[in-house]
């Protein structure tokens, strides 16, 4: 029934914001010439709770690559992780996963 | 200095009359600029650095964080302060600290050098200054000094954390 009044069919916007909602968020820390290795390495296993070796390999991902992820999920906690890693002064910010 | 040592529980150091009075200033620095007016500290560096945008990219989603976050910040870092005014030996001595106590002075100390080092330009590449010849070579030296401090901290905690395994 394709009358004047029918709805038109919205266009594929509304696929690409159900693949968008699948998508998890992330929280990032990046690299700054400051912050002691060894002090973020404890950061990360003071706050997510990582074993030596992870919140090392993550550490030296942030000083050698310039970013890493250190946590995913909805958007609510990566805000609140960002938030835990400021009380720090870790460089973190959240985004949707690219 | 004595850096920081984990011991039967805390962390102890001790600083010499200079270097706890050289803190105390630092903490009445911070202080000062995470009290002032809005305004008058609008687009400090520091500022921007020790409170940061939460999303890059997007400004209504750094507003609605900043919103959301930035008084909690504010609020555990002037709680952080209290600590370290409260522990700090006036004209030096021991400083013990139980846990708690010592994520304070980790969170301050830190904060400390992150206001330090961006004032100071601080880079991968700089390197100690090798006289105090002026300005700010004295304040690299502060730098450094607090790098000793906070990195001895660190220290120290983690092998409390190994001890209680």
């Amino acid at each position: 029934m394709a009358g004047p009044l029918a709805p038109e069919r919205t266009p594929d916007t509304t696929v690409d914001e159900e693949s968008n909602l699948d998508r998890p968020w992330v929280t990032i820390v990046w690299n700054d010439p400051v912050n002691l290795m060894t002090y973020v390495t404890f950061v990360l296993q003071e706050l997510f709770g990582y074993d030596e070796k992870t919140a090392t390999t993550l550490m030296l991902q942030v000083h050698h690559e310039g970013r890493a992820i250190v946590s995913s999920g909805p958007r609510e906690r990566m805000e609140h992780d960002t938030s835990r890693l400021h009380a720090y002064g870790l460089w973190a910010s959240f985004q949707r996963d690219s | 200095m004595k850096p920081f040592r984990f011991r039967h529980g805390d962390v102890v150091a001790r600083l010499d009359p200079a270097e706890a009075s050289v803190l105390g200033l630092l903490l009445d620095q911070l202080e000062l600029l995470l009290e002032a007016d809005a305004d008058d500290v609008a687009g400090d560096p520091v500022l921007e650095r020790l409170l940061p945008a939460g999303h890059r990219g997007d400004p209504a989603a750094a507003a609605d964080y900043r919103e959301l976050t930035e008084a909690s910040l504010r609020s555990g870092k002037a709680d952080d302060l209290a600590t370290l005014r409260a522990t700090l030996p006036d004209g030096g001595g021991e400083v013990r600290l139980d846990p708690e106590q010592a994520a304070a002075w980790l969170r301050t100390t830190n904060d400390l050098r992150l206001a330090l080092g961006t004032r100071l330009e601080i880079s991968d590449e700089t390197e100690p200054p090798e006289d105090f010849a002026d300005d700010e070579d004295q304040q690299l030296a502060v730098y450094y000094w607090l790098t000793a401090l906070q990195g001895s901290l660190v220290d120290a905690l983690v092998a409390g954390r190994a001890a209680r395994k």
